[in-house]
């Protein structure tokens, strides 16, 4: 009855397996799920901007105050000049934010609890934003990883910390959106699992719990979309602005 | 920490064999790496292409009109206030011009029915004088006349009382005499 808390995790293929150049390219559920998010923000998207009333309606309030958020949440953390990657910051925090809370859904399959899907995410970021870098000051882009105002003594050591900082911030930036997505659904299926395992007389209190852990998860999933964004903001911030 | 929490969770429940045992984390397992990123890519790709094409310049549009028309509204508004307040003060000031012309007029038809009204007195109480003084003299007048009949009335009277108490007819002038004293006599009293 009770089954692993990490099957929920499986990725199968769905239809005729297809195979490109000897890799396996096959339509996967992880697939048919990113599928859905982005049509879900497509209609959202496409309803919002359908009337241009002077007083919005309510899908039409709704899409322009996500535009906003995101528009002042680079203005104030990137400056003006990052206006350019407006549609990509937008895209990519709609996309993680629908991705995690269509994966709120009973018994649908959350896209971004996947390491390779946000690794793959990250590392574009971090490869795009430091070709930016390099683009806009060149060779001084390296004076990133000297911080001014450092003591002589303590450079080296600094320059080493900022170097291995940089380095990991993929690592961290998939981490951690994989990482809370997955902690998440799996504690949402063994409180699931306690529910059924004890009954009718003991299974309140894990379902209490899963009610309030639906809450905090559907939290997470704003969060951390947020969060995602948010750094690659900051990320494009340092790329764009040298302030060392 | 949370994460930590559900991992130990999770793995301590595989490892007891409370569940049908797979393998740990499907995460890992790179079978489908391959096509969950050739996937994500293109799907990721064909969302920021009509995000970026479509939507977002239309939404940008939409606010961007709602914003100018709300500024074209203030600043309409704006001049439809200082219309206004110039309208108040041209109104303000017929107002007061009006209200001079008032206190003018009234002033001036005062003055000129206080004048009527003192002349028409003055014709009034002169002839009210005259009146008066016609009458005083008519009063006198009538006072003489009526001293000189009562003093005839007197001497009649005062010769029939002494012809029926003596029988005897008095002269008449010795009469009139006496009369004439004793009138001069009292007359203070009754003028």
């Amino acid at each position: 009855m009770a089954s692993n808390p990490m099957q929920q995790f499986t990725v199968h293929k769905i239809g005729p397996e297809i195979k490109i150049a000897g890799i396996d390219l096959s339509f996967t559920n992880a697939s048919l799920f990113m599928i859905i998010s982005a049509s879900v923000i497509l209609l959202f998207l496409f309803l919002g901007s359908k009337e241009k009333n002077i007083i919005p309606n309510k899908i039409q309030l709704i899409a322009e105050m996500f535009y906003t958020f995101v528009a002042k949440m680079i203005s104030d953390t990137a400056g003006s000049k990052a206006k350019p990657y407006f549609p990509f910051i937008f895209s990519l925090f709609m996309f993680v934010l629908f991705c995690n809370m269509v994966g709120m859904l009973p018994y649908s399959f959350t896209v971004t609890s996947h390491i390779i899907v946000t690794l793959i995410m990250a590392l574009f970021i971090f490869i795009a934003v430091t070709i930016i870098g390099f683009l806009k000051h060149g060779f001084k882009y390296l004076s990133i990883f000297v911080p001014s105002g450092v003591p002589a003594v303590l450079l080296p050591l600094i320059t080493v910390i900022e170097i291995i900082s940089y380095l990991s911030r993929p690592v961290s930036l998939s981490v951690r959106l994989f990482a809370n997505m997955m902690a998440g659904h799996t504690m949402l299926k063994v409180f699931g699992g306690f529910v059924v395992s004890l009954g009718v007389l003991g299974g309140w209190l894990p379902l209490s719990f899963s009610v309030a852990l639906t809450g905090l998860e559907i939290l997470v999933a704003f969060l951390q979309a947020y969060v995602f964004a948010i750094l690659t903001c900051i990320y494009l911030n340092d790329a764009l602005n040298l302030h060392h | 920490m949370k994460s930590f929490l559900t991992m130990f969770i999770a793995l301590s429940a595989i490892n007891t064999d409370l569940y049908a045992a797979e393998a740990g984390m499907p995460q890992l397992d790179p079978t489908y790496w391959a096509s969950q990123g050739f996937w994500l890519i293109l799907i990721f790709t064909i969302l920021y292409i009509s995000i970026s094409k479509f939507y977002l310049p239309k939404i940008k549009d939409n606010l961007d009109n709602r914003e100018n028309k709300i500024k074209e509204d203030l600043e309409n508004a704006n001049k439809f206030k200082e219309q206004s307040e110039t309208k108040l003060k041209e109104y303000e000031i017929i107002l007061e011009n009006a209200k001079k012309e008032v206190s003018k007029i009234h002033f001036e038809s005062k003055n000129i029915l206080d004048k009527e009204i003192q002349s028409k007195k003055d014709i009034i109480e002169k002839e009210i004088e005259k009146e008066l003084v016609k009458a005083q003299k008519d009063i006198i007048e009538l006072k003489k006349n009526s001293i000189s009949s009562i003093q005839k009335i007197s001497e009649n009277i005062v010769a029939n009382i002494i012809e029926n108490i003596s029988g005897e007819k008095l002269n008449e002038s010795s009469i009139r005499a006496a009369v004439e004293d004793i009138s001069k006599k009292n007359i203070g009293k009754y003028l």
